[in-house]
């Protein structure tokens, strides 16, 4: 990993070496601050909000959510870490939409500097400009969903509210799908999540109905499996190199 | 209120006005504490950039151009998350909002979260069965979720800094289609599960489906990448809009 030069080494060394501790330490303790206070807030909705929830609704809700998003929890620190180093690592995955604003942002700022992918230089534009993107969207954030948003749900008629509230749902899932499919460039991988889901949304569900809370998890598995035993080896073994 | 009995066993019999809980001030406070944690890191971390730039060669006013690079190239994709996280306000309510969709999460993960969750309770988002705890649950799962993220994160990127080699070469093929079957398998259920609702849920999928397909194409065809960041946005507003229609129709 190391990329340091013969002549500058030692001033070079000790100077990231500063700017590693400092960012990793407190990028550990800013991180770990936000998850405290990001769980705060519904902790205190679940437990002093005079709801009526049990513990097993939590659990059985958020073992759901496990199966289907488990190993993208993992796999996704593990593929940005390359493109923003260890400090970018704090900071982007508190902030948020990685891959459409930040990771732009640092591409750019790198070119606009010349500074060369992989080099100290970029590792710190990288970092730079995260805080510029990190500026801009907290206050866009602020403005137009805080304050124009609010107000927006305020003025706007009722019957608009409740189309929205009824069918923002598909409206969302339609397009991730699309998203999804187009991004990840894996046409049989595609056609057996289709195949699989259309199994468990329109045959499986209706005959037994109490497999809802595991319909999603259940199509997961199933993805994976095909996709795993049905693979392409040929490019599959093309595409190892490029690693 | 007007569920059907076989719900009520399922679902914790409460109100259904979800704005009254969303609305909390605790949550508000908790909204401004995820704004000024990442604000104190990103001051930490300019001064530390700062202080150790001149030992990489890198000027003031290299740092003065990153800063800007990076501000100016977030305002359209940063936009774009605003109208995104404004089409979900009517769901989730501000607070959970700003913090899931406009930070931490991004808008799949959290919508998608949020319905699985909804539906190990027997609930549906926005229906007559989405009471405040299911509410209540649906935020916790998709806040613990994010804190798994964040979890992963502060556990990995140490190990990585370490020896990423060691990691990353786990198993190449695995890495390329096991993440990539989970998502597009989940996605597509998630979807899927939409459709047996009703005639204008078949319809809000299908035209936000293809607004998104329209959007990509475009972008690659033209290169034009503002086409690709604010595809969800427009593919949301329209399918709504087509919903509104054919409702009021």
């Amino acid at each position: 990993m190391s990329s340091t030069t013969s002549a500058p080494v030692t001033i070079t060394q000790t100077g990231m070496a500063d700017f590693n501790r400092t960012t990793s330490r407190w990028g550990q303790i800013t991180m770990i601050a936000g998850l405290l206070i990001s769980l705060a807030g519904p902790l205190f909705l679940v437990f002093f909000g005079g709801l009526d929830i049990t513990a097993a609704q939590l659990w059985i809700a958020f073992a759901a959510v496990a199966a289907t998003f488990g190993i993208i929890w993992i796999v996704e620190p593990l593929t940005y870490y390359p493109v923003l180093g260890p400090a970018g690592m704090y900071q982007a995955f508190m902030i948020g939409n990685i891959s459409s604003k930040l990771l732009p942002a640092a591409l750019i700022a790198q070119t606009n500097i010349g500074a060369k992918p992989g080099s100290k230089r970029a590792e710190l534009a990288a970092v730079v400009a995260i805080c510029g993107a990190a500026a801009v969207h907290l206050m866009s954030l602020a403005i137009f969903v805080g304050l124009l948003g609010t107000w927006l749900i305020s003025v706007i008629p009722p019957s608009v509210l409740l189309v929205t509230r009824l069918y923002v749902l598909p409206a969302v899932l339609g397009a991730v799908l699309v998203q999804a499919i187009v991004s990840m460039k894996q046409p049989r991988t595609t056609v057996f999540a289709l195949l699989v889901s259309a199994v468990v949304v329109f045959i499986v569900l209706p005959l037994v109905p109490s497999l809802a809370m595991v319909s999603t998890a259940i199509a997961v598995l199933g993805t994976i499996l095909l996709a795993w035993f049905f693979r392409c080896k040929e490019a599959i073994n093309e595409a190892t190199p490029h690693v | 209120m007007h569920q059907p009995l076989a719900l009520q066993s399922l679902v914790p019999t409460d109100s259904t006005d979800i704005m009254v809980i969303a609305n909390n001030p605790v949550l508000w406070i908790c909204v401004a504490g995820v704004f000024g944690v990442i604000i104190l890191q990103s001051v930490i971390f300019m001064k530390a950039a700062r202080r150790a730039a001149p030992s990489v060669e890198m000027s003031p006013q290299d740092i003065k151009t990153s800063f800007r690079s990076g501000a100016v190239s977030a305002i359209g994709p940063s936009l774009a998350v605003c109208l995104v996280a404004i089409a979900l306000l009517g769901l989730f309510g501000a607070p959970a909002v700003l913090v899931r969709i406009g930070l931490i999460g991004s808008a799949a993960y959290e919508v998608s979260a949020a319905s699985v969750s909804a539906g190990t309770l027997g609930a549906k988002l926005g229906e007559a069965s989405y009471t405040q705890s299911v509410f209540a649950v649906a935020f916790f799962v998709m806040s613990i979720g994010g804190a798994m993220w964040m979890l992963a994160t502060l556990i990995l990127t140490p190990l990585l800094r370490k020896g990423d080699a060691k990691i990353r070469s786990v198993n190449p093929a695995a890495m390329a289609i096991v993440p990539a079957a989970a998502l597009i398998g989940a996605f597509s259920c998630l979807g899927l599960t939409e459709l047996p609702k009703s005639g204008v849920h078949v319809l809000a999928f299908i035209v936000s489906a293809a607004v998104m397909g329209l959007c990509l194409l475009l972008a690659q065809r033209l290169r034009r990448s503002w086409l690709r960041e604010w595809g969800l946005g427009s593919s949301i507003v329209i399918g709504l809009a087509a919903a509104y229609l054919a409702v009021g129709s």
